[in-house]
């Protein structure tokens, strides 16, 4: 069977993932509203643990084909690749959001890129530093880039995430000016840094559990 | 959402604040919350709204003061509550949005459903500040969501909503299982038309419509490849955020309906084209059963002619003969020519009669049993001089050929009637193909004139002009012809059929404009090897003499006059009745002992064959000669006569009487 079977994250260690980068992306519209000037809300309203394969099909499924993603890699106290998945025909509504009305259909096609890779840097950064933070250990990110295709050519470049057998899919709501974009974060990562993963989670549980209140 | 209600803080301008406060309230509980709570995390202070402390059993002056933030859990289902702590853990360290649904343990003890859409505020160091939030019942809302689940899965009902133009349709789980999608509430309009079999439009359509037609899908299973049948209904409604209109439906499988309505349809196409064949195979019954009731017409018709008309001609035949002997060679000559014409001619009304009854199928047979292919090559010389130079013969005969049990001058006249009808047919030259084969008939239908068996096909075929099908219908009828006038007597084929049916068989004709004619007679295997076929011994001149008594029956006088005199001539005894009760009572005198009864067959009061079943009972070996132009009464099966009883065809000549008289008396007269 597949690795997603060798290591299963429990509901309530989903629950957990979901509010670690629940803090990672609320960390990131705080910063994008200091960028912005305007009200940035991110949240994440549930995560999925899934082969890659799966998250190709749904990806394909639920975006056709014409998707965009920022990635980057990462590496420390556990490696792997994330990804700020969009649908191609949102992302310059996602780039009209960041920068605001008054700019021009050409002057928003011409920062198109990088908007898309400045604001995916935040996102996937705070997301990623959180969980650094929590173990307080550090983790080393890469120069975030574009990368264009649908799912399977997301999920199937094979980086320097090396065996890659889960993706943990998450979905992301991005509300700006009132406006609603939904687009995926998708990380990847390998079996030793799932591993660190889950010890993460669970020591996350613990002390949520046992909070004095 | 910035919802939370502020500490109580008394003083001046209470009055003011709890007028601000009980609005607040009224609004959240036009809104369907259960209430408000605010959670001051530095200070570590929960406070709730008075609706949300009385649903927690709390005393609204004490949640207006501040509890201990553990009070939030208080009534949080014990099954909800770690995950639910798991997501306030997350709000204190920094997240932003909480929004969750979990179930909540009133103080009467009843379970309601709830959702909490919660903030957290920060404070100018981006530090955790205040977590505020409001509480909706959704009891009602989670039972009929509950209910629409159940009913989608039992049903194997999919859901979706789709707003033309949008790329992506929100979807319910089971539609995603239907079309064999990996489930996802959000699903790509692309995705789902791509499920579709070629040529199908689109599931999903992009451009507004008005109404939500009805419609079903072949699609081809992403996850199996498995190709099934999918109904879409639904309708469209106005968005009610005005971006169009949109379209709300459900899928669901129909394949095995449709594999039903197939078989069904295949089912029924299979039930009209059976009734269609029985139809026509009836047609054809009652056809041919109408055409064989129509030769039996004929064939009785022709019969009873054929018999008065004998009848005639043997007073005729029987008077012209002995006028002529009377005269013996010193009579004039004129009158001898014309004796001799008178005859002549009547000798050919005979013949007449005779085919007609061999039509009639009551002509005596004497089947011997022969083999088809000996007997054709035998009259190869006869078929040749018939046919002329410029018609070839082949013929061709099965080396294993069963034999025939039929009556070998028939055959030969009837196989003579084929070739010379084929060569008219072709104008003098052609091919004359006659074959011989063995069938064995094992599907001979309802209504076949043919039963089950071995037969030996007999067939005869020409190149010629052939005929059309309404000329087929009517070939065997007696002076059906197509020849011109004085070129045939349209008796041939009568005869044949006559003879043929007679024989136990039958025969059929394929022939078409253009294409020639092929006649098969099929003749009923014999279960006796063939005997060799000795020539009919020509027999002399009968010389009767002495004493030998007949009795003649015949109740027509003029005939039995005709009769007695011509053996009484030959020197026999003769006795004459007029009728079966006569000839009994004669039969029965001990003097003069009867030798032969000559009788009629037809007659008024007890026919000849009767009188023939009562005088055998008395002496089963006298023999008897019967008289008849209609043999079919006294002949018992497959035309055959008993033991000892022979039958002389009327009309009959003074010297054919004779000799049958003195063969069955087995006897010589003096030389």
């Amino acid at each position: 069977m597949s690795v997603a079977d060798t290591i299963e994250l429990s509901e309530l260690e989903q629950d957990a993932l979901t509010e670690v980068v629940n803090i990672g992306v609320s960390r990131a519209a705080l910063a994008l509203r200091k960028m912005v000037g305007e009200h940035v809300l991110l949240s994440v309203p549930s995560v999925e643990v899934l082969s890659r394969q799966r998250a190709a099909t749904l990806l394909v499924q639920q975006g056709g084909d014409e998707l965009v993603a920022i990635k980057q890699s990462f590496t420390g106290a556990f490696s792997g690749g994330a990804m700020l998945i969009f649908p191609q025909s949102r992302s310059l509504e996602l780039v009209r959001a960041v920068t605001g009305p008054e700019m021009s259909h050409e002057e928003i096609v011409e920062i198109e890129q990088e908007a898309l890779t400045e604001t995916g840097n935040v996102i996937l950064n705070s997301c990623l530093a959180t969980m650094a933070n929590m173990l307080k250990q550090p983790l080393t990110m890469s120069i975030p880039h574009i990368i264009k295709g649908d799912g399977s050519d997301l999920l199937t470049q094979v980086g320097e995430e090396g065996d890659v057998g889960l993706v943990l899919f998450l979905y992301i709501t991005f509300t700006v000016r009132e406006r609603d974009l939904r687009g995926y974060i998708a990380m990847m990562m390998n079996m030793s840094s799932l591993l660190a993963l889950k010890q993460l989670l669970g020591a996350f549980i613990d002390e949520t559990m046992g909070e004095e209140l | 959402m910035n919802l939370q209600s502020s500490p109580r803080t008394g003083g001046a301008n209470g009055e003011p604040m709890r007028e601000l406060e009980d609005r607040l309230s009224l609004s959240l509980k036009a809104a369907g919350a259960v209430g408000s709570w605010s959670w001051d995390i530095p200070g570590r202070l929960l406070h709730l709204d008075a609706r949300l402390a009385r649903f927690q059993g709390i005393e609204p002056a004490e949640a207006a003061t501040g509890l201990p933030v553990a009070r939030f859990f208080t009534a949080i289902h014990a099954e909800d509550a770690p995950r639910i702590k798991v997501a306030v853990g997350g709000m204190l360290r920094g997240a932003e949005v909480f929004f969750k649904s979990y179930r909540m343990l009133a103080p009467d003890g009843s379970m309601r459903w709830v959702e909490a859409h919660g903030r957290c505020l920060f404070d100018e160091h981006d530090r955790p500040e205040r977590f505020t939030g409001v509480l909706v019942d959704i009891t009602a809302r989670q039972r009929i969501e509950e209910r629409l689940r159940i009913a989608q899965t039992a049903g194997g009902v999919g859901t979706f909503e789709f707003v033309p133009g949008l790329g992506t349709a929100s979807v319910s789980e089971q539609f995603c299982r239907l079309l064999g999608l990996e489930p996802a509430p959000v699903i790509a309009v692309a995705a789902v038309n791509a499920v579709l079999a070629a040529g199908e439009r689109p599931l999903l359509e992009g451009r507004p419509l008005r109404v939500l037609q009805d419609a079903e899908y072949r699609i081809v299973r992403p996850d199996t490849g498995e190709q099934r049948w999918i109904a879409r209904r639904g309708e469209v409604l106005p968005d009610s955020e005005g971006s169009g209109a949109r379209q709300i439906g459900v899928i669901f499988d129909i394949t095995d309906l449709k594999r039903t309505q197939h078989e069904l349809n295949e089912l029924n196409r299979n039930l009209e084209t059976r009734v269609e064949q029985e139809i026509q195979s009836r047609q054809q019954i009652e056809e041919r059963l109408r055409q064989s009731q129509k030769m039996e017409a004929i064939g009785q018709l022709t019969g009873g002619i054929a018999h008065d008309f004998n009848n005639l001609l043997t007073v005729i035949i029987g008077n012209v003969d002995m006028a002529r002997r009377r005269l013996g060679g010193g009579g004039d000559e004129r009158v001898e020519r014309a004796l001799a014409n008178a005859l002549k001619s009547s000798e050919r009304a005979a013949a007449l009669t005779q085919r007609l009854l061999a039509f009639s199928r009551r002509q005596p047979l004497e089947p011997t049993s022969v083999n088809v292919g000996r007997l054709v090559g035998g009259m190869f010389d006869l078929l040749n001089r018939s046919l002329g130079e410029q018609i070839e013969i082949k013929t061709w005969f099965d080396p294993d050929l069963w034999s025939v049990e039929v009556d070998t001058n028939q055959l030969e006249s009837a196989i003579l009637n084929l070739a010379v009808n084929a060569r008219d047919a072709m104008g003098w030259q052609g091919l004359v193909t006659i074959r011989a084969e063995n069938r064995t008939v094992v599907d001979a239908g309802e209504g076949e004139d043919l039963g089950n068996g071995d037969y030996v096909v007999l067939s005869v075929a020409d190149t010629g002009q052939g005929m059309p099908a309404d000329v087929i219908g009517r070939a065997f009828e007696p002076f059906f012809t197509t020849k011109e006038v004085g070129k045939g007597t349209g008796l041939g084929l009568s005869m044949v059929f006559g003879f043929v049916r007679q024989s136990g068989g039958d025969v059929r004709i394929t022939s078409a404009p253009g294409q020639g004619t092929t006649v098969e007679l099929l003749l009923p295997r014999s279960g006796a090897p063939a005997m060799e076929s000795g020539n009919a011994e020509a027999q002399g001149a009968a010389r009767l003499a002495r004493s030998a008594t007949v009795l003649i029956v015949e109740d027509d006088a003029d005939v039995r006059t005709f009769a007695a005199e011509g053996l009484r001539e030959m020197g026999l005894n003769v006795v004459e009745a007029g009728s079966g009760e006569e000839a009994l009572a004669l039969l029965d005198r001990p003097e003069p002992a009867i030798d032969l009864l000559l009788t009629d067959v037809v007659m008024p009061g007890m026919t000849g064959r009767d009188l023939v079943d009562v005088a055998r009972q008395r002496r089963p070996d006298l023999p008897v000669l019967y008289m008849s132009g209609y043999p079919g009464e006294v002949m018992a099966e497959n035309g055959r006569l008993g033991p000892g009883v022979v039958l002389l065809s009327k009309p009959f000549t003074m010297q054919a009487l004779a000799a049958r008289v003195s063969e069955m008396l087995e006897w010589a007269g003096p030389g």
